[in-house]
């Protein structure tokens, strides 16, 4: 039985815009999204910080991003939580809170990647004070436990973070997930295409992106880091869960209306899935998910190379974006990034869209 | 103002249901004995012994046993076969004009804890939690004659032997909870009361450790503990532990949780999925007193 953490281990106007194209949902009621500044994009030179809110990282695996974040052009500052051990947690909750706050709160760190997820992010959140990080906010970079920070930041700040691939899993070898992190903290706009899935609907949609892991939107539910998803984006992936599991996780969503007002619904890697003694389920994961937002009519478009696998390609989080699915291929951009001179290449899916199908400049 | 099935009587009607898991009828045979001893006629719905995959139907077929069950006036309780996983899956489709007007006991544990917090939140009903039809195999023990006592009317009074990580007081408020990772489920959705004054009581199997404590922060992250009357722990049983261990108990995890808080709680109550589970009328008035040497749950009908 894999967790989180441990299958880390092994694995090395801003709002909406109304549109009357067919197909498109639009949004009337959306209340003005809540925006704050974005944070400025990293120039060679500058700070990053590495630091463990939930599980540890050892010195060696931090060394390794270093390298790395230097080969990019960015001096690192390492915080005391790498190679802390306190249980499960890379330190008690105050000393993981109070080492991701003096990274907050160093005018010199431009962004802070975070060292790994677990569990733990959620207990030390609410020690945090976020008054520096609102007058001056930086890229906040990280996944699975580090979508409780997604959430709380969104949801109270609207300042835009990066769900990517964290330090403890760099390694040596740069692949597709490092370059789309390099590539999007130097400001590099947003541009995926991905190959249509059997499940998939077509459409057109375009809102504030929006997720990261379910279990962690879903233990968000109801507090004060609660994601509003109100014609955004939602982007959702999660690793070792059972299909009853993700099925409750989802209905909880779903009847707390969470589903229901999307501009579009990605899905990206549901892996490890455990099995289930009784075979609760035998339809797929990916019908599963489906089965939630089939009554509506916002585009769904699953296999988004993201989430607990290679590649985990950089998503940001709060900003805009457009997002098409047509029968061939699914395609998310920033609205204002798209080049199609310079298609972005990842993995065994990748594929150059033809200019026609791109979603038009609204 | 919460409204109050009646009790039943000697001829009275039960229904059984599976809305959740699927049943063999052979496993509910001991429970329709006890029921029958006990002077209860017994009905058994169309999704006792009937099987879709791990459900006991499909989703419309559940629901309209339930609902069946609901409307039918010569049935005066509905006992939950079992639970598993399913009940969230129809709630929202269920009509509740004939229950409101001919109200019954609903009875069960585990998954039917989105029944009993939907009836209070929503329709201001009071319903039971209690030992499902599995659990009649074991006998007419103290904890399957307590079914008896609460579907018939009788006071319910639990004493407990103190633990030490009780904390001492008295509360007096509607009774509310049930299974921890239902509750958590159910937070954000219509279905889940706002458990301001109330007596909580949860229990849970077989989750990790962190988990357990992860779905405690989020109850208290969304207002579920702070405002609490009291709170009752049952069996947390069967937990399971990541590579790295979490370095606590459950009970350890709990008690770490409500420090800030000062209601009485009452660990190592006999509400469980084993056999020390006892039932307990959600959504009436009850009275928790946490003493030194023990802990008292009491409940008029």
């Amino acid at each position: 039985m894999m967790q989180r953490r441990s299958f880390l281990q092994r694995l090395g106007p801003l709002g909406i815009s109304l549109a009357a194209a067919p197909g498109l949902v639009a949004f009337t009621n959306e209340p003005a999204a809540k925006r704050g500044p974005n944070p400025p994009y990293l120039k060679p030179g500058d700070y990053i910080g590495i630091t463990c809110p939930a599980g540890t990282i050892d010195q060696k695996e931090a060394r390794y991003a270093e390298v790395m974040l230097g080969r990019w052009g960015y001096k690192t500052k390492l915080g005391q939580t790498i190679g802390k051990n306190w249980n499960q947690f890379a330190g008690t909750d105050e000393e993981r809170a109070a080492d991701f706050q003096r990274l907050l709160d160093d005018p010199m760190v431009k962004a802070i990647l975070f060292g790994r997820g677990g569990y733990g992010t959620m207990r030390m959140m609410d020690l945090v004070n976020w008054d520096m990080f609102k007058k001056n906010p930086k890229w906040l970079v990280g996944y699975s436990d580090i979508t409780a920070f997604h959430c709380h930041v969104n949801r109270n700040f609207g300042i835009p973070t990066i769900h990517a691939r964290m330090a403890g899993s760099f390694g040596t070898m740069e692949d597709e997930s490092e370059i789309s992190l390099r590539d999007t903290l130097s400001g590099k706009p947003q541009v995926y295409h991905w190959k249509a899935q059997p499940l998939n609907r077509q459409g057109m949609g375009e809102g504030i992106l929006v997720g990261g892991n379910l279990s962690l939107i879903y233990a968000m539910q109801a507090g004060p880091s609660e994601l509003d998803t109100t014609g955004k984006i939602l982007f959702i992936e999660d690793v070792s869960e059972y299909k009853y599991t993700v099925d409750r996780m989802l209905m909880n969503l779903k009847r707390s209306g969470k589903l229901s007002k999307l501009a579009g619904l990605i899905i990206g890697g549901f892996t490890a899935i455990k099995e289930e003694e009784e075979g609760f389920f035998t339809i797929s994961m990916n019908e599963i998910i489906f089965e939630k937002v089939r009554e509506y009519g916002f585009p769904v478009a699953f296999g988004f190379p993201a989430g607990h696998q290679r590649p985990n390609l950089a998503l940001k989080f709060g900003m805009p974006f457009k997002f098409n699915v047509t029968e061939a291929d699914c395609v998310l951009a920033e609205p204002e990034g798209f080049n199609p001179l310079m298609p972005i290449n990842f993995g065994h899916d990748t594929i150059t869209v033809p200019i026609d199908s791109l979603p038009p400049r609204l | 103002m919460i409204h109050i099935p009646p009790y039943l009587l000697k001829g009275d009607t039960i229904g059984l249901i599976c809305p959740a898991g699927f049943m063999a009828i052979e496993k509910t045979e001991a429970c329709q004995n006890i029921l029958k001893k006990w002077g209860f006629k017994v009905q058994l719905g169309k999704t006792v012994g009937n099987q879709y995959h791990y459900f006991s139907g499909k989703d419309v077929d559940r629901l309209a046993d339930l609902q069946d069950m609901l409307d039918n006036p010569s049935i005066n309780a509905i006992l939950c076969a079992r639970g598993g996983y399913g009940t969230s899956r129809i709630i929202d489709q269920v009509n509740w004009k004939a229950f409101q007007k001919h109200p019954k006991w609903i009875i069960g544990y585990s998954d039917v804890t989105v029944l009993h917090c939907h009836l209070y939140q929503k329709l201001k009903f009071a319903s039971i939690h209690a030992p499902m039809a599995g659990a009649f195999t074991d006998g007419e023990n103290k904890y399957i004659l307590s079914v008896k006592k609460a579907i018939t009317g009788k006071s319910l009074s639990y004493n407990i032997e103190n633990h030490p990580f009780n904390r001492t007081g008295e509360a007096i408020g509607p009774l509310l909870g049930g299974n921890l990772s239902l509750l958590a489920h159910l937070t954000g959705t219509p279905s889940m009361p706002s458990l301001k004054g109330a007596i909580l009581f949860m229990e849970d199997i077989g989750e990790y450790l962190y988990n357990i404590d992860r779905m405690l922060l989020q109850l208290d992250r969304a207002g579920k503990l702070k405002d609490l009357a009291g709170l009752i722990i049952g069996g947390f049983t069967d937990n399971k532990d990541t590579v790295t261990p979490i370095g606590k108990t459950a009970y350890e995890l709990i008690a770490d949780r409500i420090s800030g808080y000062d209601f009485p709680v009452a660990f190592d109550f006999p509400v469980s999925h084993e056999t020390n589970n006892v039932a307990l009328r959600t959504g009436m008035h009850h009275t928790l007193k946490v003493g030194k040497k023990q802990a008292i749950l009491t409940g008029e009908p």
